[in-house]
């Protein structure tokens, strides 16, 4: 399957994974096998994987975890890595205090 | 709303580089860097770099990013350190944290050089503490001073892996092993050839199984692969570690590229998510250009090269200069980096078995498989010689793009030639003086000097030697061979130390004669 869009296709049953409990996503400390759930849920691309379990949102922004959530959801769909593309780049880039935030200098 | 006409996010090698091409061109540049010191790696960067001179071969990477520094200054750029950028949006408007607040920029160019991040790779007990990317163990020694841990494994064999396992021995810590689930090393033999000698085992296709600890890091379980990549039973071996150091590659750090709306492509050759840009780093947005690893996973040099045509490009893009000033001068940049991507290592060889040298010679199987060249392996190389008298004797066997040896010898008697990545040869018609540039002058640790009639029944060997506390003459230990293993007993009968050896000690120790082409090393007697 290489268009992830066919939302019809039959992923087969979840079969459980000795290493399902191995958290991968640390900052929101989501598991392998909750990321590969979400995939059985119907959540297909990066950005569904991550409104839906909130992957790679939080301290580090998914500088540790995107490459790792891509490689099980990929292999979830059977599909290669590049087919998948990476969730929107939104400011604020890093993690910033509203306070701060708000706080025009100039 | 302040206003540039060059915005650069990244204070790294390859972000100075194009700011200092930039305003040496009249234009009005600001670098912003989010970190508290400017430099990027360069400053973490304790070991010798590789290349020519014009790459700045043979000088330490600190050392070149306080001349990047320098340079910088004196064209007039603008750094601004603990400046983050969090948006870069239409219209070329940069908005930055600097302090307790959010402040505005607009330029009429942009370059974006943020760099890459490390690689994690998952396996039961990752997120212990004492597991660190190898990064993570370069700033804690080379920047604050401190010592990651007392015993570590290494994971990934690339240049990284290797470079990071040297300094963490120079930082005396202990590495327990080095290990890889490719069959090979994946960096520079050299690299490979100066931890092995120091006693660090290489675990090539083998990968972590699991750390092992409830609070933090107490050991470590390894197990080898098979072809693919799955686990072999019973092949589990078990380490006392305290740190876990993970050198498995960088990811583009590209994000604000993608938000600006610069078209992307997912590309494994160059490390993932990067911009699609030309060969003078202009992306699809007019002004907006990138360089360095941002833009593909490459090194500091190749940064620095692809930082000054961008930074050169984005002086034409605003009429500082006209097209074909930026071309000619382009045009020499593209020349050292071809010098760079030249050799086993090019990136056109990324991930094959390259069997044989570009002179013919096979390579050294044992060399890519275990991390040290057999002794039956080395009399077929060029920088390999026997004469009476000392005399250099390069262990340098793969060809990379990298010369100073060439240019150290005050006799001549170090050839390379034209072509920067041949393997050094010994002009045996010239007699060496023995006076040791050519020992320091090597980015690899790869040349020794030989003195096989030294006295009767002994051998003489000079070594390269960057451990302190530096040993003392007289004083008795053993000599190592390649791998590491005591091979003889040694006696230290010189250390010498020069500014022009640049912290590169020459230890010559006096072994049995039969020892002269195993000992490769010094250990002092416990």
């Amino acid at each position: 399957m290489e268009n992830i869009f066919d939302r019809s296709v039959d992923l087969g049953e979840f079969v459980p994974q000795p290493d399902d409990d191995m958290i991968v996503c640390r900052c929101e400390e989501v598991t392998k096998g909750q990321i590969r759930q979400a995939v059985h849920d119907g959540m297909f691309t990066i950005t569904e994987i991550r409104r839906y379990l909130r992957t790679g949102m939080g301290l580090c922004q998914g500088q540790t975890c995107a490459k790792l959530v891509k490689r099980i959801v990929a292999n979830e769909l059977k599909v290669s890595m590049d087919v998948l593309e990476p969730a929107s780049s939104r400011a604020p880039m890093r993690p910033i205090e509203m306070e701060v935030f708000a706080r025009e200098n100039n | 709303m302040k206003r540039f006409d060059l915005i650069i996010v990244g204070a790294g090698p390859s972000g100075l580089s194009a700011a200092i091409e930039a305003a040496n061109r009249g234009m009005n540049v600001v670098v912003f860097d989010e970190n508290e010191k400017p430099g990027g790696q360069l400053f973490k960067q304790i070991h010798k770099f590789f290349g020519s001179k014009e790459h700045k071969a043979k000088v330490r990477g600190f050392v070149i990013g306080e001349q990047l520094l320098k340079e910088a200054s004196e064209a007039g750029v603008t750094v601004v350190l603990n400046a983050t950028v969090i948006g870069l949006y239409q219209d070329k408007e940069v908005v930055v944290k600097i302090g307790d607040g959010v402040e505005h920029y607009k330029a009429d160019s942009v370059l974006i050089a943020t760099g890459a991040s490390e690689n994690m790779v998952t396996f039961e007990g990752w997120t212990l503490p004492g597991v660190i990317g190898a990064g993570a163990a370069q700033t804690m020694m080379n920047l604050h001073g401190i010592k990651p841990g007392q015993k570590v494994l290494m994971l990934g064999s690339g240049n990284v892996g290797l470079v990071v396992s040297f300094q963490l021995l120079q930082a005396g810590c202990e590495v327990v092993g080095l290990v890889d689930a490719a069959p090979r090393v994946g960096g520079y033999g050299v690299h490979a050839a100066k931890i092995a000698r120091c006693g660090v085992p290489f675990y090539l296709s083998h990968t972590i199984v699991k750390a092992e600890g409830t609070d933090c890091v107490t050991g470590v379980t390894i197990a080898q692969v098979d072809k693919n990549f799955q686990f072999v039973e019973g092949s589990e071996k078990h380490f006392d570690v305290d740190t876990i150091c993970l050198a498995v590659g960088l990811s583009p750090m590209s994000q604000l590229l993608k938000m600006a709306g610069c078209k992307m492509e997912d590309n494994p050759k160059r490390g993932g998510q990067v911009p699609i840009c030309d060969e003078f780093g202009a992306t699809s947005i007019p002004g907006i250009f990138v360089a360095g690893d941002v833009s593909g996973i490459e090194e500091a040099s190749s940064a620095m090269i692809g930082g000054r045509i961008a930074g050169i490009t984005a002086a034409q893009y605003l009429g500082f200069i006209d097209k074909e000033e930026q071309l000619t001068k382009c045009e020499e940049n593209k020349k050292a980096l071809d010098g760079l991507r030249q050799g086993m290592f090019a990136p056109k060889n990324r991930g094959k078995l390259v069997e044989k040298t570009e002179e013919g010679i096979p390579v050294s199987m044992n060399l890519l498989e275990k991390g040290f060249i057999a002794n039956d392996e080395m009399e077929r190389f060029p920088g390999v010689t026997h004469k009476a008298g000392v005399h250099p004797v390069m262990e340098c066997t793969q060809n990379i793009p990298c010369n100073p040896c060439q240019d150290a010898c005050p006799k001549h008697c170090i050839k390379i030639g034209e072509k920067i990545t041949s393997l050094p040869a010994v002009d045996e018609s010239v007699d060496c003086i023995g006076c040791g540039m050519c020992v320091a002058s090597c980015s690899g640790q790869a040349i020794f000097l030989l003195d096989e009639t030294y006295e009767e029944g002994f051998a003489a060997v000079t070594l390269p030697y960057e451990f302190l506390p530096l040993p003392k003459e007289g004083e008795k230990g053993y000599g190592l061979g390649r791998d590491g293993k005591v091979v003889c007993e040694a006696e230290v009968v010189q250390v010498k130390t020069a500014k022009a050896f640049d912290h590169t000690n020459l230890l010559t120790i006096k072994v049995p004669a039969d020892m002269a082409m195993k000992a490769r090393f010094y250990k002092k007697e416990a």
